[in-house]
């Protein structure tokens, strides 16, 4: 019991734990850094990443989306809303493709389930809302993103392809 | 009601001929008879006109007369030339050496099957058995059988169409 | 009754019979393509292949009949193995295109496939494509997606009546196909497409725009005729998509008429009424419901106070609900009038309806299938009433016989066994005579006008008395155009005396869905709910045009089309000093003579009653909420009732309604399902006092086209591109062409009294002499009166 007191006295008169404490950061100050300079760097991001949707087109320019309305069928959260009908062309086309990102879960059901790889996720992570409505993806955001990003798209798909 | 007239009274009797055989309510069943008379009485085809002619003779819904003449490889729904060819390569032709056959007489006319030589003499038509087996390979010319071919014999049968 | 099993079941079953048709009521599954009940058998799918003990190979199930002690099993190994072997078949040409079908969901091969299909195809040659052809406005085609099952073309020769669709061609290259570029033009076209097990028939008016899991399926009863067919509104969101037919073995077993089908487009067509409007000073106005309803209540009182509340005519139309013609005449006729009608078409009032009967038809409509000859009497019964005319058609293939008197010789679908094609003005001579043939001296002649008594029987009037006599079970059916012939009275009692004398029936074929309800509820100027006695009768719907009232209340009727005089009806409405029209579209000529225009709510929208020809009261519900501010029209008239404090108007369903006159109909015993010899006889002679017996000029033919008979199917714009709605504008004999050499490049002017129209013209060579024909035009006179013609050059 002595002793006990004794050993917390000396310790505490010469700052032992202080010394402890600055042993440690001596230590990870010299190590890799594990945190990173968010927006100038990111993390590594597997070509699988579920993020905010896209409707691609084909190379011609053709959206590939035929209204088959499976996702919307699939979706367990009934984040998606489809109107289809037919084109001039006599193709059958949506009229309104919505996407509510605030229902969605982001389970990847709708891209599982697109026979024609028409509505993906892609690798964007980061994204905000200004306005209210603004979670509503329409379809012309949707075609906007999936233009912007379709070699990214087609990478990750490429990647993934052999495990599908 | 005028597309009936196109049946000549000749034609008429045979397709009468053909009614006369069957009950009076199945006169349906004359309708590939009536073909036969109406496309060798016209040049040997088959025209719409013609097919609703004897649509209408047999009181019949004209589909119903396309039905039966697009069933049939003996009617031809397109015009054809003054002789008909009809080259069997079915099996026991094929085996006999009906190619070499095929191969002469289209050569020799320097048309496909199904085509009609630009002088409008003879359609060469690919059959399925025509029942002469014994006689393989074999053609039929107009209405005429030609068993036991080779390059020879149809050379001497299409010259005597010269 | 043999003894058969199948996968173990024991059933006593019908010899004869069909192991499929066992095995449906025994609830056993077996997957199908071409069998359809109600076709002909063709088993040329071979997916019903099932194993049968003692028997080699597996046997289709559709074709093999049962035998005593016969065991099935459709779940065994065999069975399994063939099912699957034969769907391999089936799918080598077949596209995989299902996201895009529109029968994807609902698909009969993909439901097979899911079961039997393999997950990989060993085929790997090409697969066959057809190139689609344009059938029609009705029926898209994707004939790639054919599996040759047939079933449409047998329905054309069987159901239809005239084959439209075949299959050309053979084997690999065989395809379903119209004669060279035709269209599928039959009025019962629709059902290829419930039909088709695949994807290669669709509606066209449907194409792509839901699907079949997005939709809720909701019963009603089809608005258009007599029969009404039961049927499901497919509805998505507050949108009726589509209309299949609700089967019912008794009304329209599994089929409906293109017209039923395809009149749900209108419902979102830009006439729509969706708020009150009111005319104010010349200007209308949109309001709301309680401001539009007192302005009517208002106006109608003073109107009452001023000139008397029989200054107010009311027309309704015979589509209008049970409950909505016998609150309009509780309503009026508590304000004291009596003017109501729902026979906006009838020209002929001489010979009072008696008692309203409970029924058009002497029986059920599968009754109809067992009478052995038929008297049609001016009636183009394939196109009025196509789901009777369906079991007329039963009837012939029976061997029934049909004799016709028409003014036109119009194509049925069955065989005629003698048509006697007469003018228009003639239908009672010919019935005389076909009565004369049958009894010289029936006592039905010492009431007829001399013209008639004089008349001799020829040889074609002979041989339908013939004919008629020969038969056991006769009827005879009075069509729209007897109805509304100016001489409709003796047309009716002539009718009856040939009944009497062949001991047949007699049935009514009146235009709407709820004629015979009109009649039952007392929306008649003559006799009151349940055919209650009035004190005094009020005006018939051509009296009220006649003699023009103060204030009109209409309900869902556009004049111009579906009143007998129609230009003069427009003249009595834009004189009146108010007229309120309940409806459910408007149209420019509404908003000329209209003041207040009170959106209903279309049948979809609204619960009701419709009673059918053959006397079932068949009640719906609304399927979809109305549109806008449309409200159910029995609610617009209780609330009117209300504002204008008439007791007993608390109703809060329409259940209600119907029940209180279902109890008073019951109640009163003027009820009978006997339709012969009502006729009052006595005013039978004063019809020779009109009839103009030279016959010389020109006679107006009117007719009410299949896609023309109310306002729904007017404004349904797939319909209204059908080959039958071409028949419009007007069509004169070859006889009257050439007689007054008309110019086929310009239009004609036809002429009655103060009113003409200039229209084109063709000729029609299935009409008599002396006939102009025309499609219910608006801005005519009588519609089978003379009617000049000319044609003046146009520059």
């Amino acid at each position: 019991m002595v002793l006990k007191r004794l050993k917390h006295f000396i310790k505490s008169f010469t700052l032992w734990e202080l010394l402890k404490g600055l042993r440690l950061t001596g230590r990870v100050l010299f190590d890799k850094k594990s945190t990173i300079q968010f927006p100038d760097e990111t993390t590594p991001q597997s070509a699988r990443f579920r993020g905010v949707h896209a409707l691609r087109r084909y190379e011609n320019g053709e959206e590939r989306c035929i209204a088959c309305k499976l996702c919307e069928a699939v979706c367990p959260a009934l984040a998606i809303t489809i109107d289809s009908d037919q084109r001039e062309d006599g193709s059958r086309r949506t009229t309104r493709y919505d996407i509510d990102l605030f229902k969605c879960i982001y389970c990847g059901m709708c891209e599982e389930s697109c026979p024609v790889d028409a509505i993906v996720e892609t690798g964007i992570a980061n994204y905000h809302f200004e306005e209210r409505g603004e979670n509503i993806m329409t379809k012309e955001k949707l075609l906007a993103i999936g233009d912007r990003y379709e070699k990214q798209i087609a990478a990750d798909r490429k990647q993934d392809a052999p495990y599908r | 009601m005028a597309k009936i007239d196109l049946l000549s009274s000749e034609v008429r009797a045979e397709i009468d001929k053909w009614i006369a055989k069957y009950p009076a309510e199945k006169k349906r069943s004359a309708v590939v008879g009536a073909l036969t008379a109406v496309q060798d009485a016209h040049g040997g085809s088959l025209t719409p006109a013609l097919m609703e002619a004897v649509a209408e003779y047999l009181d019949l819904p004209p589909i119903a007369v396309l039905e039966v003449a697009s069933f049939y490889t003996l009617y031809d729904l397109k015009p054809v030339g003054q002789h008909k060819i009809y080259l069997c390569t079915n099996v026991s032709c094929m085996l006999c050496g009906s190619d070499q056959i095929a191969e002469h007489l289209k050569e020799r006319l320097g048309i496909g099957f199904g085509e009609t030589t630009a002088d409008g003499k003879f359609t060469l038509k690919e059959v399925e058995c025509l029942a002469a087996c014994a006689g393989a390979p074999m053609m039929q010319v107009d209405k005429t059988y030609h068993e036991n071919l080779t390059r020879e014999r149809v050379d001497d049968i299409l010259a005597e169409f010269d | 009754m043999i003894n058969i099993e199948i996968d173990g079941k024991k059933l006593s079953v019908e010899p004869g019979e069909m192991i499929i048709e066992v095995a449906d009521k025994a609830g056993i599954a077996i997957p199908r393509f071409c069998y359809h009940k109600k076709l002909s058998i063709a088993a040329n799918c071979r997916m019903c292949l099932v194993e049968v003990e003692n028997a080699p190979k597996p046997l289709p199930a559709c074709a093999t009949p049962v035998g005593e002690g016969m065991k099935v099993y459709t779940q065994s190994e065999k069975t399994i193995e063939a099912q699957k072997s034969v769907m391999e078949f089936l799918l080598i040409n077949h596209p995989l295109d299902c996201p895009i079908c529109d029968q994807g969901g609902e698909c009969e091969l993909q439901d097979v496939a899911m079961g039997y299909g393999e997950g990989v195809s060993r085929f790997t040659e090409g697969k066959r494509t057809v190139k689609d052809k344009d059938i029609g406005p009705l029926i898209a085609t994707e004939l790639t997606r054919c599996i040759h099952c047939t079933r449409c073309v047998r329905f054309g020769e069987e159901v239809a009546g005239i084959q439209e669709l075949g299959a050309v061609q053979r084997g690999e290259h065989m395809k379903i196909a119209t004669y060279i570029e035709g269209s599928v033009d039959s009025e019962l076209s629709g059902n290829v497409i419930d039909l088709c097990p695949v994807g290669a028939l669709t509606s066209k008016p449907f194409r792509f725009s839901a699907r079949a899991w997005e939709m809720q399926q909701r019963p009603t009863i089809a608005p258009h005729d007599g029969v009404g067919s039961h049927l499901y509104l497919h509805v998505m969101g507050n949108q009726v998509k589509r209309v299949v037919p609700r089967e019912a073995e008794a009304i329209n077993e599994t089929w409906i008429a293109d017209r039923d089908r395809y009149s749900y487009e209108s419902l979102h067509h830009a006439d729509r009424v969706t708020k009150p409007l009111v005319k104010q000073e010349g200007v209308w106005k949109e309001t709301d419901w309680s401001q539009a309803l007192e302005v009517v209540a208002k106006q109608l009182n003073i109107i009452a106070k001023n000139d008397g509340a029989d200054q107010i005519g009311c027309l309704a139309s015979p589509s209008a609900t049970l409950e909505e013609h016998y609150l309009l005449q509780k309503w009026l006729r508590a304000l004291g009038c009596q003017n109501i009608d729902h026979r906006l078409r009838k020209t002929d009032f001489r010979v009072k309806e008696q008692a309203p009967q409970s029924a058009a038809l002497p029986c059920e409509f599968t009754d109809v299938e067992y009478y052995d000859r038929f008297l049609l009497i001016g009636s183009y019964l394939r196109k009025d009433i196509p789901m009777l005319n369906h079991r007329v058609r039963k009837a012939v293939m029976l061997g029934a016989e049909v004799s016709v008197l028409n003014p036109v010789d119009y194509d049925f679908n069955f065989d005629v066994a003698h048509a006697l094609i007469s003018d228009v003005r003639l239908l009672s001579t010919q019935l005389a005579g076909i009565l004369k043939a049958l009894s010289a001296n029936a006592p039905l002649f010492s009431t007829l006008p001399d013209y008639l008594r004089q008349v001799s029987p020829d040889p074609a009037q002979q041989a339908v008395a013939d004919s008629l006599k020969a038969g056991e079970k006769v009827m005879l059916f009075l069509g729209s155009l007897a109805l509304h012939h100016p001489e409709a009275g003796l047309l009716k009692a002539l009718a009856e005396g040939i009944a009497k004398e062949t001991s047949g029936e007699l049935a009514f074929l009146h235009e709407g869905a709820n004629a015979v309800g009109a009649r039952l509820a007392g929306a008649m100027p003559h006799v009151g709910a349940a055919g209650s006695a009035l004190p005094t009768p009020g005006l018939d719907a051509a009296a009220m045009t006649h003699a023009p009232r103060k204030a009109y209340v209409l309900h869902q009727i556009e004049p111009e089309w579906d009143c007998a005089y129609s230009a003069q009806t427009l003249q009595a409405l834009e004189q009146a000093e108010f007229v309120v029209a309940l409806n459910t579209f408007q149209s420019d000529t509404m908003l000329d003579y209209a003041d207040v225009i009170l959106p209903a709510a279309a049948f979809t929208e609204t619960s009701g009653t419709y009673v059918n020809l053959a006397g079932h009261w068949q009640s719906f519900e609304g399927a979809v909420v109305p549109q806008g501010e449309a409200r159910p029209a029995w609610k617009i008239l209780r609330v009117l009732a209300n504002l204008h404090d008439v007791e007993g108007f608390d109703y809060t369903a329409s259940t209600e309604v119907r029940d209180e006159l279902k109890q008073q109909v019951e109640e009163s015993a003027a009820q009978s399902h006997e339709v012969a010899g009502q006729t009052d006889t006595s005013s039978l002679k004063s019809y020779s006092a009109s009839r103009d017996n030279t016959q010389q000029g020109l006679v107006r033919l009117t007719e009410t086209p299949l896609y023309r008979t109310d306002a729904f199917v007017r404004r349904s714009p797939a319909l209204q591109q059908t080959t039958d709605n071409q028949r419009t504008g007007v069509r004169v004999s070859r006889q009257v062409a050439e007689q007054y050499k008309l110019d086929p490049a310009h239009p004609v002017t036809l002429q009655q009294g103060d009113y003409s129209v200039s229209l084109p013209w063709q000729v029609d060579e299935a009409l008599p002499g002396n006939h102009v024909w025309t499609a219910g035009v608006a801005g005519l006179g009588a519609p089978f009166g003379a009617i000049e013609l000319t044609q003046g050059k146009v520059s």
